[in-house]
């Protein structure tokens, strides 16, 4: 399935949106299928986390159900039964049990935008992109498993950044490392390239994740496309 | 030349359609959208849920925006919102919106940034509105409430508030004895809400019409049944400082309000489509009330006097709302609720029902709470069939003497072999809620609490429960006398006596398998003070407000010192509150308003209970005569069945 969560829906955690798509299944009288045990929950799994505030304009899940029904008609029936913000865009049938999503998504791209506070002008935005993508390392502060404090390089899991100028407002647009074997947030590429560059820009901004991306052999492509 | 018109209208249109994509690129960047990603949950203020209400704007003559002086998910658990909301909201010419209370750290932002407190739906400030409604569930959300009306731009006091501010309407339990917030608040509605806020939006839309000042259309509210318009009334105190009367300083004014009523709960307005929130709520299920009223009689038990006289809804409704609500909200849990679901007539009927219909969907019951004295392993199976809840039972006290004097007709035995059965069918934690600091209370009560826990405990180990597992949790409250109750006229035992009596229960609950609760004494001796209080307390409340109080019925918000220091600036004790004895001739701050239930039947009953004596059930046994039936002419209603 693939989905849009976008406006009031951005908000919704990752944990939250389980429930919501079962909610919504059986408010759509879509027979889904429960995991066993004392609490019970569908058997749904997301391709990749989004987070909370972030605008997914495509996003990816698999859904089970215990009967087969035409993927137009669970697309529908879904995507009427789902809150503001949250709506299918298409479900297609999958083949057998392929393999699971999480473990295919190796990228994602962002569109990102930022609201000037001062004057930029599109040539103080390129040089200030070209300086960040060109240093060797890009070092921010993580936390890991145990709580304590360590350096991560963002600069690999950066594979593209370009940016331009729409009148106040800045828009980045990013294609970052995503998935199970390394993850870079957008959140943090951005502020570090806002600390770096020192570009007036008042703190929020709006993000959007807009695609997700495997690889088919050498090949990128569209989560959608396998 | 008309090429060159079609021409205009073409690029007019054209740039329309640019204006609003504009427009709409730009909300995602106004302030509060900039905010949102830095505050905790920020699902609490997006609105957009589920079944949520948008009317437009303009379409309709009157705006009330449903203020709930707590938190989101704590506001969201609420059924009488979903009922008034569903009420309002099906009206063609009134709105309903919600507003709750901001987190601190968004609090923060809004003020940081000068955005005023705005409605969930169409996120405009509450200043747009014709009236913002509270209710108020709790004495210690007081706070919140002056709060908001500060975050909103509007002035607290109700003097200040001249004709283009919102009505400030208050409604819920606390508005019994609404002196407390008699300065802040317009119009207050006693009672059930489901016909008065009808009346009381058919008679505002018609003063709006007619453009009256704001001091007419308080007057024509007063005169409603079941309004209380503080503004309109003088309050006199004695010498000595305490409260003597209260009376109307206009005529056609009523001297006492009597509280509103649904006859026929049946047939009540229901919401078919409640509002299901995208985040994790505190009762986050389909809530289906069964029936309102409790026939047990309590005697410290306010909603046990407020929502009298019993009413049960019919199993086929209860039955036939339950399928809309399940395929209208797509939750995976019902719960059935009421003061005390397993005294429904119907509730075995009903659960079997609604598990044989429904548990195929993946749809779990829930009861609330039990009672020990009609526990039936049997509903407890069917009810655990698709979800293991756990199982709560309250004794409220530790011996039989003072359960006597509470009239909690629970007995040990009772206790024993509920949760005997409980554990022999695969339970391995059950939560019993005791009070402390009841009226005639000795620490012989209190080791009866430690008696029964270990009594419990040893059942679940007899009963082969893991000692790992095991686990019989403990939790006290502390008893707070309420307004119109038979303990209305009771002190609460001083703090450091209630603190005292923590420190012993504590130290005797030590024990593997034993959890103790206890709340914050303080707390409750500030609810008492309130709880009792006179229009006196209004300046506390705003002294407590500047001080920085908020949130206090959470234990990371609530400090004392605050509200000690906000009582000392005001010249006011809240121990002449919370811990003073009302003689029965003694005028009560809460004496103007009538819950039906008589005077003389709450004496009576304070008499039994200082003799230890019960009195019988309604539902079972001879009417106690407490008045409500014949004052409100309304009659208590039963489904019948086993």
């Amino acid at each position: 399935m693939m989905y849009e969560k976008v406006g009031p829906a951005r908000f919704i955690s990752h944990l939250d949106l389980l429930r919501t798509f079962g909610r919504a299944a059986r408010r759509a009288g879509l027979p889904l299928a429960f995991t066993q045990g004392f609490n019970p929950h569908p058997k749904i799994t997301f391709a990749a986390p989004l987070a909370v505030g972030i605008s997914g304009e495509a996003e990816f899940a698999d859904l089970e159900l215990t009967e087969k029904i035409p993927a137009p008609f669970v697309a529908r029936a879904l995507s009427d039964a789902l809150p503001e913000g949250l709506r299918v865009l298409e479900v297609r049938q999958l083949k057998g049990a392929g393999p699971a999503l999480m473990a295919m998504v190796r990228s994602a791209s962002y569109r990102v935008e930022a609201k000037t506070c001062g004057p930029v002008t599109a040539g103080e935005l390129k040089d200030a992109l070209g300086s960040f993508l060109s240093r060797q390392e890009i070092l921010v502060e993580r936390k890991n498993n145990e709580g304590k404090k360590v350096l991560y390089d963002l600069r690999p899991g950066i594979f593209v950044m370009s940016g331009r100028l729409d009148n106040d407002i800045i828009k980045i647009e990013a294609e970052l490392k995503t998935g199970s074997s390394g993850n870079v947030r957008i959140e943090e590429v951005l502020e570090a390239f806002l600390k770096s560059s020192r570009l007036p820009v008042q703190g929020g901004y709006a993000l959007f994740r807009n695609n997700l991306y495997t690889v088919a052999g050498k090949e990128k492509k569209m989560l959608w496309q396998t | 030349m008309l090429f060159f018109g079609y021409n205009i209208l073409y690029i007019v249109l054209k740039y329309l359609v640019i204006y609003v994509k504009v427009m709409e690129g730009k909300t995602e960047l106004d302030f509060l959208e900039q905010i949102l990603p830095l505050v905790k949950k920020p699902a609490r203020y997006a609105g957009g849920e589920w079944n949520a209400v948008r009317k437009d704007w303009e379409t309709v003559e009157y705006r009330v925006a449903f203020a709930f002086p707590d938190v989101y998910e704590v506001g969201m658990s609420h059924l009488g919102l979903q009922i008034l909301y569903d009420i309002v909201n099906r009206r063609s010419d009134t709105l309903m919106e919600r507003v709750f209370a901001p987190w601190t750290d968004m609090e923060e932002k809004m003020r940081e940034g000068g955005l005023p407190l705005f409605a969930l739906e169409s996120r405009r400030p509450l200043l747009d509105f014709d009236m913002v409604a509270f209710t108020l569930q709790y004495e210690m959300s007081f706070s919140n409430v002056l709060n908001m009306l500060d975050l909103a731009g509007i002035p607290r006091d109700s003097g200040r508030r001249t004709d283009g501010f919102p009505l400030i309407v208050a409604g819920g339990p606390c508005a019994y004895n609404p002196e407390p917030l008699a300065d802040f608040i317009d119009v207050f509605v006693i009672g059930e809400g489901e016909e008065a806020i009808g009346e009381l939006l058919d008679v505002l839309i018609k003063l709006k019409r007619q453009n009256v000042s704001r001091q007419e259309l308080l007057f024509e509210s007063a005169r409603l049944p079941g309004v209380y318009v503080p503004s309109l009334y003088r309050v006199f105190y004695h010498e000595g400082g305490r409260f003597s009367r209260i009376v109307p300083s206009l005529d056609g004014v009523p001297e006492r309000i009597t509280k509103r009523v649904v006859r026929n709960l049946d047939s009540a307005p229901f919401p078919e489509r409640p509002i299901v929130p995208s985040t994790e709520v505190v009762h986050d299920r389909i809530m289906l009330e069964v029936f309102r009223g409790c026939t047990r009689g309590c005697r410290f038990c306010q909603a046990g006097i407020l929502y009298r006289p019993v009413r049960e809804r019919k199993p086929e409704t209860v039955l036939k709302q339950a399928a809309g609500l399940v395929q209208s909200t797509g939750y995976e849990e019902i719960s059935l609720t009421s003061l005390s679901t397993s005294d429904y007539s119907q509730v075995r009927k009903v659960v079997k029902s609604l598990l044989d219909k429904h548990a195929c969907q993946g749809l779990g019951v829930s009861l609330p709470s039990l009672r020990a004295d009609n526990f039936s392993v049997e509903l407890a199976k069917e009810v655990q069939r698709v979800r293991r809840s756990s199982l709560t039972f309250a004794p409220e006290a530790g011996t039989q003497r003072l359960r006597d004097v509470i009239n909690k007709g629970v007995k040990d035995e009772d206790l024993i072999e509920a949760t005997g059965a409980a554990f022999r069918e695969g339970w391995k934690a059950v939560k019993l809620y005791f009070m402390i600091g009841l009226p005639t209370e000795t620490d012989e009560d209190l080791d009866g609490i430690v008696r029964l826990a270990r009594a419990v405990l040893t059942l679940g180990r007899k009963a082969g429960v893991p000692r790992g597992r095991l686990r019989v949790t403990i939790s006290a409250s502390s008893f707070v006398p309420k307004a119109h109750t038979a303990f209305q006229w009771e002190p609460q035992t001083p703090l450091a006596e209630l603190q005292r009596k923590q420190d012993y229960l504590s130290e005797r609950l030590k024990e593997k398998g034993i959890v103790f609760n206890y709340h914050d004494a303080g707390l409750s001796f500030l609810e008492a003070a309130f709880a009792r209080g006179d229009r006196r307390l209004g300046a506390v409340l705003a002294r407590a407000v500047d001080l920085g109080c908020r949130f206090d019925g959470w234990s990371e918000h609530f400090q004392l010192d605050r509200w000690l220091e906000a009582f000392r600036l005001t010249g006011l004790d809240p121990e002449d509150y919370a811990n003073h004895r009302y003689a029965y001739d003694e005028p009560l701050p809460w004496g103007h308003i009538d819950t039906g239930v008589s005077r003389q039947y709450l004496v009576r009953e304070h008499q039994l209970a200082m003799a230890g004596l019960v009195t019988g059930d309604c539902r079972t046994e001879s009417c106690p005569g407490c008045g409500v039936c014949t004052t409100l002419e309304v009659e208590p209603v039963f489904a019948g069945g086993d």
